[in-house]
């Protein structure tokens, strides 16, 4: 749990503090597949009551229990996918990872408590995601409460060989 | 007189003398021929041959005017080469060559840019899926670049600021700071 975040150094960018609009647009993915997974779940918990009592179950946006189940679900989501390999499913695909502030490979622990803290960020008008834009190191609220970092991780060298493959036989026509 | 005229009495002379050495030289010829097969028979060649001093006079032998004067092309057109490549150890041959110092040397870019290896690396990761998101990717981290530059210009962020933390830094062994 101690080495320097996988893949470090192969190319220009990647261990970089990764930005804001990457950050973001992770998120985004994140809460899109998360509330999506949330929403198939209850449609399947309803299927199956509906199935086995005969009777409809019917969720409504004031339900407690549907937040609490929300939260719940949230922190589950976002706290194993930290914990467990440091990138959640958006920050995958937009290739940037959480580590620990000095860079390595972020501990169990801190990807939990990452998760637990990770609503204070959207207290005050979602200001303590300001630190992404200000801050010297791209960090937000819950990254300086969990000593964690977000860097790019994407493997950017092969990225660059698609790319040169991709433009080899149009420059060999261009020679042409 | 006239007698005395047509006689050349130096003639007389030199025919005098060349019956006399005639025989001579034979002889002498006759006696030197026995005296060389007595010497060789006599000196032990592999024992002279020892004291020569072989590194000394090859060191003194223009060897590569001895190659120049080789017809290679003849020479080698008289070797099998099949059978000279069913000798070697290929196995042993190849473990004393450092793979990792001649991967080393390979300018990536460069070879897929003249070969079709970047067209096999395209199809083994992904095709069009990866490419698009090297897209989102590539555009995502451009759009990183803009808006800390503007909110930097906003701020008017004086001290240049780290690029990565310290373990990454020291991994990819690049500079440190960015304005």
């Amino acid at each position: 749990m101690s080495g320097p975040a996988r893949g470090a150094g192969l190319e220009t960018m990647q261990g970089h503090y990764a930005g804001s609009v990457s950050r973001t647009a992770a998120y985004v993915i994140d809460a899109a597949v998360s509330s999506g997974l949330f929403a198939a779940g209850l449609a399947l918990v309803s299927y199956a009551a509906q199935v086995v009592t005969g009777s409809v179950i019917g969720w409504s946006r004031q339900d407690v229990l549907l937040a609490v189940l929300l939260a719940a679900w949230q922190l589950l989501y976002f706290g194993y996918s930290w914990a467990s390999g440091g990138k959640t499913f958006g920050m995958a695909v937009l290739g940037v990872q959480v580590v620990r502030a000095d860079g390595m490979i972020i501990d169990p622990w801190r990807g939990v408590l990452r998760a637990l803290v990770f609503p204070l960020s959207f207290l005050l008008f979602g200001l303590g995601f300001a630190g992404i834009l200000v801050q010297r190191e791209h960090r937000a609220l819950h990254d300086l409460i969990a000593g964690t970092a977000v860097v790019y991780s994407w493997d950017a060298r092969s990225a660059r060989l698609r790319f040169l493959s991709r433009s080899r036989p149009s420059a060999a026509g261009d020679a042409r | 007189m006239p007698i005395l005229g047509a006689v050349d009495p130096l003639d007389r002379l030199r025919c005098a003398g060349k019956r006399v050495t005639d025989p001579l030289e034979s002889l002498a010829q006759s006696v030197a021929q026995h005296v060389v097969d007595l010497v060789v028979h006599a000196v032990d060649l592999n024992a002279l041959l020892r004291q020569v001093d072989l590194d000394a006079l090859l060191a003194r032998v223009d060897v590569n005017e001895v190659l120049a004067r080789v017809d290679v092309s003849a020479l080698v057109d008289r070797v099998d080469v099949n059978e000279v490549l069913r000798r070697v150890d290929v196995d042993a041959l190849v473990g004393r060559v450092d793979i990792n110092a001649v991967a080393g040397r390979i300018d990536m870019d460069a070879l897929v840019a003249q070969t079709d290896l970047g067209a096999v690396i395209a199809q083994s990761t992904g095709g069009m899926a990866a490419e698009a998101l090297d897209a989102a990717r590539s555009s995502a981290v451009g759009l990183d670049g803009l808006v800390d530059r503007w909110v930097g210009r906003v701020v008017r962020r004086r001290h240049p600021r780290p690029v990565a933390p310290p373990a990454l830094l020291d991994a990819a062994g690049h500079g440190g700071t960015q304005a």
